[in-house]
């Protein structure tokens, strides 16, 4: 073992791929006989579909087909995504799929899309997320749903339970879920407060905007597999999907995940079923590669929310009470929502002596609710960590001061009902602190400010399985199921350079298909470097004892007495007696060979969690004249288990907290006051752009996870929880105005700053 | 009906079928395989499909691939020469200016050709020079830090 190799800076091993274009993404592989498809979208929020008239689009030459519900094979009745890949009867948001047509050509399919005619039956349009929760509201839904909507939310893990019930309480039809999380005297604990602060916090439908469209390519082998080559964070996921869409055997289903083009969270078995279906009922290969404008429309952005929060504190500072009603849009999602995982967060990682956090999930007109990176926790976190920022300064206290006498420790009681694990939430405030941005908060010019928050993420767990094999020449292939999201097959190559004993460049790593990699879940709830990561050690490992097995014959040198260092196997303490790795791997890697091949397998199963604490400083300018927010600069502390990678630890570090300004700044999915999308380019929906963000300095803390490779846990989610907060702090330090509605548009700022009502969106 | 048109792309003189509305994004993609050339939008937003036309950075989607037959168009396969990187591409590499990658044909077009404006540009520069390249992944610190250092590297190499 090397541990040397560990928390050094490499380029990542897809880096020359893909700056010479030689990485082939999702859209770019030949395929023979392939057909092109294009969805037609509905136009209406909520209808009835009376007609789909394709004969038009049928005579454009080169189409082949148009496909409405019906013609997919489909083997289930349920209204989710998967098992509704186009709408049956009834659409429930504008923008969801009605049809789809296939053609020879990309530019056929478009012009047969435009030939599609569908007429609707308006239904009353559910879009206020409070007005659909009160009793007698229109439905959103009106046709019953048959079955459930799958188990996508234990892919985000980190919810923990504790949840019940909340209270019989009169609420709409359109309300799929309620969560209470509950302990305590909440009201005797705000009694004996002696600062209590109140808000109303509301943010906006976010979307994903990865640069790479959804796509995905669906063909048949002889065999009659169904292969799906596509763009997604999880193969065995969308294996699991499909085969419950269309009722076929896993076995007869091969998912292979191509390299991400960006995903965060939107890349779950969205369209897969879609494309999948269309190619069972054409038998030819098709792919569905969304416009832009389509994927704006048509895929599952990250839901609005609305948190009523309350938070108590002694003079001291301590922290008494907490209650919240946490408002969800589940959009037309109604097999999963946030609700769980956004109750628990928005406590953050601090102690309470009562809390009462009531969620609920609710139905509307509005897209199809997804996850978004570190789904639930940044609409948690604007609430509670503005919320802290007024506490403070009502008792006077300093903001990361007040925030460290509460910081939970190992052993603390959540309001998840369970201990935290090892967490690093004290080191990284300390850490914050000692920054010199936060000293001279005090000096700055008029119209500046600085603020800060903390956030964190709880990670996830789900057992992974690695193979770790030596070749002939003395290198190793790293295999897993994982999509590489964040980075994680460089990270893997490092794990197993230092468990096994091998320079870092004589590992390459395979992202195998579901017909013949390991286990290992989606990439998501930052969980791959921790648990597929572990799972790699573990092969590299075994691999390992195959080695020294067979150099202990060849040298006559028992096992334990030997090491293996950068490829060689030497004696510890005479490393003139050694055989080199790939001397052994030729020995064994032969017609009648002795050894057995140099190769591991190991599995992972952690039970503990691994939580990640990040938090911010922003440094923001505001135009009183404008309303207008410049980014000046910004820190970023947060505990990452170690680094086994510092430069794409500080890659996720930045680009997290760059989502969080577009959090902040810029993002918000409109739709008009009947549930038409307002929002659906690059030209209506700003993401931040390199001139609008500000220098990002990373403080990296190193709090290792027991149970992670090496210490390392995942850290891709944590960084964008409590980026905006931490911006909205800074807004309120320049200008004196709390800001209770993301994002911070010059319009609504500069309402703030002159006493004008905001104009709101609807 | 498609018509005959030759384009030069990457310094070789390349014959296709094109119909007369096809973007030059797709004539590269589709016709010529050069994959590398990325579609990110369909409003001229994301940049993914920049490449050179004449050595200026031009987005592909908002050129007809007919428009493009007198010029000598480079795309992110004809950087490198002869399997060697190109310094800016070598820059990108080890300066870690890209996560998923798929802004980063774009974005190192964009370079080049803001480095053969300005061979020595400011952080500002360089920031005001990409907007034009969405990055969801990066922040865009790394990618400046990365356009730096192949400035340098370029300057070094010319000295």
């Amino acid at each position: 073992m090397n541990e040397t190799l560990i928390g050094v800076a490499r380029p990542r091993l897809d880096a020359p791929d893909k700056v010479t274009g030689a990485t082939r993404f999702a859209a770019d592989g030949h395929v023979h006989g392939l057909l092109h498809a294009r969805p037609i979208l509905s136009t209406e929020p909520h209808a009835r579909i009376r007609r789909v008239d394709r004969e038009a689009a049928l005579s454009v030459p080169g189409v082949v087909a148009v496909l409405v519900a019906t013609d997919l094979p489909l083997a289930t009745s349920g209204s989710d995504r998967t098992a509704e890949p186009l709408a049956r009867e009834e659409v429930v948001f504008s923008g969801q799929p009605v049809a789809l047509v296939v053609a020879e050509t990309e530019a056929a399919a478009e012009d047969g899309a435009e030939a599609v005619e569908v007429e609707y039956e308006a239904l009353p349009a559910v879009v206020g997320l409070e007005a659909a929760m009160a009793p007698g509201a229109p439905l959103a839904r009106l046709l019953e749903e048959a079955e459930g909507g799958g188990d996508l939310e234990s892919i985000h893990a980190g919810v923990d339970e504790g949840e019940q019930e909340a209270d019989e309480e009169q609420l709409s039809g359109n309300v799929v879920d309620t969560v209470n999380r509950r302990s305590g005297d909440v009201a005797a604990a705000f009694e004996a407060s002696d600062a209590v602060v109140s808000g109303t916090f509301r943010t906006p439908w976010v979307y994903q905007a990865y640069i790479e469209p959804q796509v995905a390519t669906a063909w048949l082998e002889s065999s009659g597999t169904l292969v799906v080559s596509t763009s997604t964070q999880g193969s065995f996921v969308t294996r699991r999907e499909l085969a419950r869409a269309f009722d076929l055997p896993l076995e007869r289903i091969r998912i292979v995940a191509e390299p991400l083009g960006g995903a965060f969270g939107g890349k779950f078995a969205l369209i897969e079923p879609l494309v999948a279906g269309a190619a069972l009922a054409l038998r030819r290969p098709v792919r569905l590669v969304l416009t832009r404008r389509d994927d704006f429309q048509s895929t599952n952005p990250q839901s609005a929310q609305v948190t009523h929060l309350r938070v108590g504190a002694r003079t001291d500072g301590t922290f008494t009470a907490i209650e919240a009603r946490m408002l969800v849009d589940r959009g037309s999602n109604t097999g999963w929502g946030v609700e769980g995982i956004t109750t628990q967060l928005v406590a953050g990682p601090y102690r309470w002596k009562a809390h009462d956090l009531r969620g609920y999930g609710v139905q509307t007109n509005r897209f199809t609710f997804g996850a978004y990176r570190a789904p639930g926790a940044p609409t948690a976190a604007f609430a509670l960590e503005t919320l802290l920022d007024e506490l403070a300064g009502a008792l006077g206290l300093d903001p990361i001061e007040m925030r460290l006498r509460n910081a939970v420790v190992e052993g603390d009681v959540g309001v998840s009902g369970n201990p935290f694990p090892t967490i690093g939430a004290v080191e990284v405030l300390e850490r914050l602190r000692g920054h010199p941005l936060w000293h001279e908060r005090g000096s700055l010019p008029p119209g500046e400010g600085v603020g800060m928050a903390a956030g964190y993420w709880p990670g996830g767990n789900e057992p992974a399985a690695a193979v770790c094999r030596v070749d002939a020449d003395g290198t190793m292939t790293v295999v897993t199921s994982a999509a590489d999201m964040s980075g994680v097959n460089t990270g893997f190559a490092v794990i197993a350079a230092a468990a096994f004993g091998l320079e870092p460049d004589k590992v390459r790593v395979v992202t195998a298909d579901t017909a013949t990699g390991p286990y290992a879940g989606a990439s998501g709830g930052s969980k791959i470097t921790y648990t597929v990561g572990k799972a790699v050690e573990g092969a590299a490992r075994a691999a390992r004892v195959k080695v020294l097995a067979a150099a202990s014959q060849e040298l006559e040198i028992a096992p334990d007495d030997l090491e293996v260092v950068d490829g060689v196997v030497r004696a510890i303490g005479a490393p003139d007696r050694s055989i080199s790795v790939e001397e052994i791997a030729q020995k064994a890697l032969r017609f009648g060979g002795r050894y057995e091949p140099i190769e591991g397998h190991a599995g992972s199963a952690q039970t503990a969690g691994a939580p990640s604490v990040a938090a911010h400083l922003a440094h923001v300018r505001v135009d009183r004249e404008t309303g207008e927010v410049e980014l000046l600069r910004h820190v970023i502390a947060q505990d990452v288990g170690r680094a086994l990678n510092p430069a794409l630890v500080e890659g996720q570090m930045r680009g997290g907290t760059t989502q969080g300004m577009g959090w902040a700044l810029f993002e918000q999915l409109e739709h008009d006051e009947s549930g038409h999308l307002l929002t659906s380019s690059f030209l209506d929906y700003a993401i931040p752009v390199a001139d609008r963000v500000p220098e990002i300095d990373t403080l990296i803390v190193e709090v290792p996870a027991p149970d992670g490779p090496f210490g390392a846990k995942g850290i891709g989610e944590a960084p964008v929880v409590a980026a905006a907060p931490a911006i909205v702090n800074a807004v309120a330090a320049a200008t004196g105005a709390r800001m209770r509605e993301l994002p911070l548009t010059p319009p609504r700022v500069w309402a703030a700053l002159t006493g004008d009502a905001p104009r709101e969106n609807p | 009906m498609p018509e005959a048109l030759t384009l030069s792309v990457n310094g070789e003189s390349r014959s296709l079928e094109v119909e007369p509305r096809t973007l030059l994004v797709h004539a590269l993609r589709d016709e010529l395989g050069l994959t590398g050339t990325h579609i990110g939008c369909d409003t001229s937003q994301c940049g993914a499909c920049t490449v050179l036309l004449d050595d200026r950075a031009v987005k592909s989607c908002t050129v007809l691939a007919v428009q493009a037959e007198s010029a000598e168009i480079t795309t992110i396969e004809g950087l490198s020469d002869d399997g060697e990187m190109h310094p800016i591409q070598r820059a990108f590499v080890e300066h870690h200016g890209l996560q998923c990658g798929f802004c980063t044909p774009g974005v190192i077009l964009t370079t080049v050709d803001l480095l053969s404006r300005d061979p020595e540009p400011g952080s500002d520069t360089i920031r005001h020079a990409l907007r034009g390249n969405l990055c969801r992944c990066t922040g865009y610190q790394t990618i400046v830090d990365s356009v730096v250092a192949a400035s340098g590297a370029l300057r070094g190499a010319g000295s």
